[in-house]
């Protein structure tokens, strides 16, 4: 069972392993190999001609100024620490309480709020991966590399300026690639299922996400290894039908909500309201964006709940909040998404269930060495 | 320098040096040592049975040798050099020091001291007395136990602590000979005066490690004991118990790791960049793999030896499926160790039996790319004892050109370049065919059907019956009577540490019988169990000695 | 070698950065005799040493071989790492192992011959010519000589004791590390010195299977006693290496413990700059053991003879090149095979430029040692056992003089064994088995 259109009769193996699926069509499964937030870092200056942000000694020496030291004392705390980012521990716990909560001292990140807006620089340049998502504020709006197409990404406005995020693709933003490494071994994948008369042709397809059950095998690389058997999770809290058509050769769906649980401290979840897609078939893998408006304080929240993974957590509160650009709150005004594009990999995979239903397949050439060279 | 030549000039050589040591060293054959090194398996399964398991054993064993196809058969002529020493020494040091942990106590000792602060020379003799009778493979002599209850004592006393003496001389125990070697004694034979014969602990020994790759246990060495296994009858109720017991997975294990050469696996690597699947733990995995599907076949299901080469059944775990390129079900809890799940081939495809498997394709290929050269030499020389020639020295590859030559895409096209030449073209005959037929398994193990864009040709002959790809080459394998006088030739071989002679009738017998049992590898075990061939003393340690 | 400071100190930093090491200080003059060769309290003769140095898959065609004999050659550009050394390196040339009937089972016979002195139809292969050295000179040290293969292959080495044959490799240099520098060494410049009174309970334990050894050999046939023999030899040496541990050693002054290098678990490797990465950090272990005088005789391998290292990102071995490269029509050479030999050659260099900068009194550590560096073929792509290049290092404790180019036109290889053999003290007036044998020594490289 090399590639093979799976028919439409289900056919039984000796091994106990069944294929299924609807008639005359094609299943390819992927298992996502990587996922970050879409930068577009590789013009730095173009994108923040200030570069205000910097790093993090500099934002050590602002939260130093913030609790009360001066330029100067803040410098040499920062100079005389241990690999320069290891302060003494009072100085520490002084400015992660410096959050004031019914007169108490209290974490600044569970009280982000408390503290005062650091001005982080934003985003002022003109590029950014994206979708239209129909945003009204068009200085709001960057045009997309690829598409040239005027698009939503206020995530990226808000945190494309900090240094954790200068990475380009393969790299990912520093905390993320932190935690992905960390978790990638142990919290289950995200299998995608895309299913249509003939995928090697442009036409309708059916998408569909779900979570597996056993997390992502890696490789001698270190990537996510191809060909690998998941089963997928049926828990309906992270199914998702998409429905989607292939044009020359790029996949993109029709929008709609995507949700797929997640583990900390990773993407908790991944929730994007009117999720748009723009996928590409690279050799056996997928590559692409997914872009749509996202809960803000989620978002965030990957960040100040872990505050020593590398970034201005409380710069990135703030920024955040401010360029949130989609779901007033009634009360408040205050906008609770933010229009946001991911980058997305994925590599073949077999999904079956956990009956042994073999539902997806790796495509042709999946992950095989079909024809190798001697060299 | 042409062949002729050389010819005769080696003729002249030989006359000139003909009185000197050349002449010496062929007039006197060398005598055929019986006892034998024991493998770093044997070491493993003898410590897990006589301390359990759990017992850590880290640290390289002095290398095997191969010697008539079988590392045991070289186990022969092993020797402990000085560095193995060294690495034996370590070995025993780390497992002796586990073994007196205070979690272990309980179970490995019969008694306790009356004070842990010193020597407590009853006790420790329990102890030493019984571990050693397995370790030693029969009881310690009044004399070796004595003295080492004595110096138990001494360092007990000298460190405060008495499982610091036990621990010291356990770990001399585990570095003596009686324990590395497996030593075979000899004894006047007393049905037939004026033989000699093995004792039966030697007997005892080379069942266990025939049978279970492991020391004897108690009912084995009470049999040895009593004298029980010097008759017939005692031999055939032993051997009967012993292949009825689970133990001798373990004895079919350690047989076919060293026939198949799977010793290869410790210096298997494959280049990540075009075989990123084949991380270290598929090689684990991967060896695994056809030991399950040798024990499930010849254990579990005591089918016919020749249907290993085309069962489509085998084990995967999700690691190898993906290697292997098909969807598995492992219901295992995420973040578990990977299970092994029972897996059968459909029909028609194009793997089948143990040549197909990554510990055959795979094991006999360079780290980049396939040799089906080495392919078939493996396959001649592990499964069919056929020897291929080396290949003779001054050969002038020039006409072998790089695998970018446009003309030249495939091996096969590559090696019929080589082949032209005529002094290359007889041993290419004999490895080639079969190797080509497994061209579509690239060196990782990978299905292919194409090298540099050209088809493969997986076509080829085996005595006169054509075949194609590696299925067809599995059929025309089992069928070829090489591969069971095989097997049972180097069955007897591990067992009595030297090849059978052809044409002896009672050798004759073992292969009939194992060939009316329908190829029933258990069935050749007892056979060769039961042969008093095994136990034959060969003619060549006539110096060898009873024991007073 | 003064020219070539600047360069030596540029690799002794990149090798033993971070660590405490006192290469290069003279031994305190007050501990040495007036000519500065022995020590001054005890009279005992600072000690010589020994190396063997094995890369796989000779230098190619002929065109290796120098055009004049003698000093003063021209480098060929195969040996152009060399050139900083070339005072301190002689080059045989020319020699050939005579089969004398046998097949040449390739990639072995040649070795076989130039190291044992014997060509056999079997594979056997004992006393090669670093153990008969170390039966002489490694015998008063904690390690009777070290092996190491870098490529990760236990049985890769060539080593062999002449009754229990080839000795394991270590491949780990962390592993090699340990078996030196840990727990168990005695640093000679301590100023006090104990006994470790769990060294002097381990040999008393030890005694325990020599008490039980005349019964033993009393059970057995002559086959089996020998083999027990041999057993009770090597164990002989694990106690004198716990004697050698319960005494006080001489002081070195350019003794020191060697940095500790990773962990490692002392894998396969198949990438050429892998090994030779590894290659390094042997070579540093090698250098400090020496100079502690834990062993007298140090043997590396690059890798098994049937080469499987790689560029990376190339899937062809080095082995197969060797057959399936053709020969620049312009250049004349296998391009890839030369730049393999190159990494070797380089790292050759490295090894002789480690050892050449540590100083004990007037000499370096190298002039006190040979360093005997050979192949496995003479032309690889024709599996030629005949003109192999052959190199020493050093002045063998003033043995053996050095800067030459010798060649020896169809003369047996065995001739160079013999001449280090006699170099390095080897009591010996014949050495090797038929054609192989010789009896008189390269008189031209000996002092």
């Amino acid at each position: 069972m090399r590639y093979q259109k799976l028919a439409a009769a289900a056919l039984t193996l000796t091994a106990g392993v069944t294929f299924a699926t609807q008639a005359s069509a094609e299943t390819r499964g992927y298992v996502i190999s990587w996922f970050a937030t879409a930068t577009n870092a590789a013009d730095f200056k173009a994108n923040c001609p200030e570069d205000r942000n910097k790093g993090r000694i500099e934002w050590t020496i602002r939260d130093l100024i913030a609790v009360g030291y001066t330029k100067e004392q803040a410098t040499e705390i920062v100079a005389t620490a241990v690999d320069s980012v290891t302060l003494p521990p009072e100085i520490q716990n002084k400015m992660d309480t410096r959050a004031v909560v019914a007169g108490k001292p209290a974490s600044v990140y569970n009280y982000p709020e408390a503290v005062a807006d650091p001005n982080i620089e934003t985003v002022t340049g003109k590029y950014a991966y994206g979708f239209d998502l129909g945003g009204a504020n068009r200085a709001n709006k960057f045009e997309d590399p690829d598409t040239h197409q005027l698009i939503d990404n206020q995530l990226w406005r808000a945190v494309g300026c900090t240094e954790s995020f200068r990475a380009v693709p393969p790299v990912m933003p520093y905390p993320e690639e932190l935690a992905w490494n960390t978790m990638v071994d142990s919290a289950p994948g995200w299998a995608i299922q895309i299913t249509g008369n003939d995928l090697s042709k442009d036409g309708k397809v059916t998408i569909t996400l779900n979570r597996t059950t056993q997390h992502p095998e890696r490789d001698s690389n270190g990537a996510v290894m191809t060909n690998v058997s998941y089963i997928i999770d049926d828990s309906p809290r992270s199914h998702n039908v998409l429905q989607g058509e292939i044009k020359n050769g790029v996949l993109s769906i029709t929008p709609a909500f995507v949700r797929l649980q997640g583990e900390m401290p990773y993407y908790s979840e991944i929730a994007i309201r009117d999720t748009q897609m723009r996928i590409k078939f690279e050799g056996e893998n997928l590559v692409g964006y997914w872009g749509g408006y996202i809960n803000w304080i989620d978002y965030v929240y990957m960040y100040t709940a872990r505050p020593a993974n590398g970034s201005d957590s409380i710069g990135l509160y703030h920024a955040l909040k401010k360029m949130a650009d989609a779901k007033p709150d009634p009360k408040t005004g205050q906008n609770q998404e933010i229009s946001a594009t991911f980058r997305m990999e994925a590599v073949p995979a077999y999904l079956t269930k956990l009956d042994g239903t073999v539902v997806a397949a790796p495509g042709p050439g999946g992950g095989r060495a079909i024809n190798t060279s001697a060299r | 320098m042409t062949h002729r030549f050389g010819f005769l000039w080696r003729t002249i050589l030989l006359a000139t040096a003909f009185s000197s040591t050349v002449y010496a060293a062929e007039s006197a054959a060398p005598e055929i040592p019986l006892s034998l090194r024991i493998s770093p398996q044997e070491y493993h399964k003898t410590i897990a049975d006589v301390f359990g398991s759990d017992i850590v054993i880290t640290g390289r064993f002095e290398p095997e040798k191969r010697e008539e196809g079988l590392m045991a058969v070289g186990a022969r002529s092993a020797n402990i050099s000085a560095d193995g020493i060294e690495l034996y020494d370590n070995l025993a040091r780390g497992i002796a020091a586990q073994v007196v942990e205070p979690q272990r106590r309980k179970t490995l000792f019969k008694c306790a001291p009356r004070d842990v602060a010193t020597r407590d020379d009853a006790c420790t003799r329990s102890f030493l007395a019984s571990a050693g009778r397995f370790l030693f493979r029969r009881p310690l002599t009044e004399q070796e136990l004595t003295a080492r209850v004595r110096r138990a004592g001494d360092v007990a006393e000298k460190k405060g602590d008495f499982y610091a003496g036990i621990s010291a001389v356990l770990s001399e125990m585990l570095l003596a000979p009686q324990f590395l070697y497996r030593i075979r004694k000899v004894e006047p034979d007393t049905a037939n005066p004026g033989q000699n014969r093995l004792d039966s602990y030697s007997r005892a020994s080379m069942l266990s490690s025939y049978l279970w790759g492991s020391a004897p246990d108690d009912k084995l060495l009470k049999a040895a004991e009593s004298g029980e296994l010097l008759t017939a009858e005692g031999l055939w109720l032993q051997v009967d118990r012993m292949l009825s017991s689970p133990n001798v997975e373990g004895g079919v294990r350690a047989f076919f790791s060293d026939m198949f050469g799977f010793d290869e696996f410790e210096t298997l690597s494959k280049d990540a960049t075009f075989f990123p699947r084949f991380t270290p733990k598929v090689v684990e995995q991967a060896r695994e793999q056809t030991l399950r599907t040798i024990v499930e076949h010849v254990v579990g299901e005591r089918r016919d030896y020749r249907d290993l080469f085309t069962t489509p059944n085998t084990y995967l775990t999700r690691p190898l499926a993906a290697i292997y390129n098909v969807p598995i079900v492992d219901k295992a809890d995420n973040a578990q160790p990977d299970r092994w799940i029972r897996y059968t081939y459909p029909e028609n495809d194009p793997r089948a039996g143990i040549l197909s498997q990554i510990s055959f394709v795979a094991l006999h290929s360079p780290a980049g790319r396939t040799s089906p050269t080495l392919r078939g030499k493996a396959l001649r020389e592990y499964i069919m004892c056929q020897a291929v020639p080396a290949p003779p020295g001054n050969v002038d590859f020039k006409l072998v050109q790089d695998s970018s030559n446009p003309n030249l895409r495939t091996a096969r096209d590559r090696l019929s370049a080589h082949a032209t030449e005529a002094m290359c073209t007889g041993c290419h005959k004999i490895t080639d065919p079969m190797g080509l037929a497994l061209e579509t398994f690239d060196s990782g193990g990978g299905y292919r059907t194409s090298e540099n864009d050209a088809p493969i040709n997986t076509t080829g002959e085996h005595r006169g019956i054509k075949f194609d790809g590696p299925v067809g080459l599995a059929k025309v394998v089992r069928d070829d009577p090489a591969i069971t006088t095989c097997v049972a030739k180097r069955s007897f071989a591990f067992a009595a540490g030297r090849s059978p002679t052809a044409n002896d009738p009672a050798w004759q017998q073992i292969e009939k019988q194992f060939k009316d049992s329908g190829y029933n590898v258990i069935e050749l075990m007892r056979r060769v169990a039961t042969s008093e061939m095994i136990y034959a003393i060969p003619a060549q340690t006539a110096s060898a000695q009873p024991v007073k | 070698m003064k020219q070539h400071s600047f360069h030596r100190r540029k690799i002794l930093r990149g090798m033993l950065a971070g660590s405490a090491v006192s290469v290069g200080l003279p031994i305190l003059d007050g501990m040495l005799n007036n000519s500065g060769d022995a020590f001054a309290a005890t009279g005992k003769p600072l000690p010589p040493r020994f190396a063997t140095w094995f890369w796989p898959l000779g230098l190619g065609e002929s065109d290796w071989v120098p055009k004049t004999a003698g000093a003063n050659y021209e480098l060929p550009p195969q040996l152009a790492s060399l050139k900083p050394y070339q005072k301190k390196l002689n080059l045989f040339s020319g020699g050939q192992v005579f089969l004398d009937g046998q097949a040449n089972d390739t990639h072995f016979t040649g070795v076989q011959g130039l190291m044992t002195g014997k060509v056999s139809k079997t594979r056997e292969y004992y006393g090669s010519v670093d153990a008969l050295v170390g039966d002489v000179i490694g015998t008063g040290t904690r390690f009777r000589s070290l092996q190491v293969c870098c490529s990760g292959e236990v049985r890769a080495g060539w080593s062999a004791h002449p009754q229990s044959g080839l000795l394991p490799a270590e491949v780990s240099p962390h592993a090699l590390y340990t078996r030196i520098f840990g727990p168990e060494f005695k640093d000679p410049n301590a100023a006090t010195f104990t006994p470790d009174p769990e060294v002097i309970l381990r040999r008393s334990v030890l005694s325990g299977i020599t008490e039980d050894r005349q019964k033993l050999m009393q059970e057995v046939g002559a086959a089996d006693k020998a083999k027990l023999d041999n057993y009770f030899t090597s164990l002989r040496s694990l106690e004198q290496k716990l004697e050698v541990q319960l005494q006080k050693p001489d002081p070195l002054a350019s003794c020191s413990k060697s940095a500790e290098p990773k962990q490692d678990d002392g894998h396969i490797l198949t990438i050429a700059e892998d090994a030779m990465a590894r290659h390094d950090l042997f070579a540093q272990l090698f250098v400090h053991a020496l100079a502690c005088d834990q062993t007298r005789v140090v043997n590396l391998a690059i890798s098994n003879a049937f080469c499987g290292l790689r560029k990376a990102g190339d899937a062809t071995s080095h082995h197969t090149y060797t057959h399936e490269e053709p020969i620049d029509p312009k250049l004349g050479y296998q391009v890839t095979c030369a730049w393999f030999q190159d990494k070797y050659m380089k790292a050759l260099g490295d090894f002789i430029n480690v050892l050449d900068s540590v100083r004990e009194g007037d000499k370096s550590l190298l002039d006190r040692m040979v360093v005997f560096a050979f192949t496995d073929h003479g032309a690889p792509r024709l599996h030629s056992v005949r003109n192999y290049p052959l190199m020493t290092f050093g002045g063998g404790n003033g043995r053996m003089k050095t800067g030459l180019h010798v060649p020896r036109p169809g003369d047996a290889l065995t001739r160079v064994g013999f001449t280090v053999q006699q170099a390095m003290g080897v009591p010996v007036s014949s050495w090797g088995v038929g054609s192989n044998k010789v009896n008189s020594a390269i008189s031209e490289v000996l002092t």
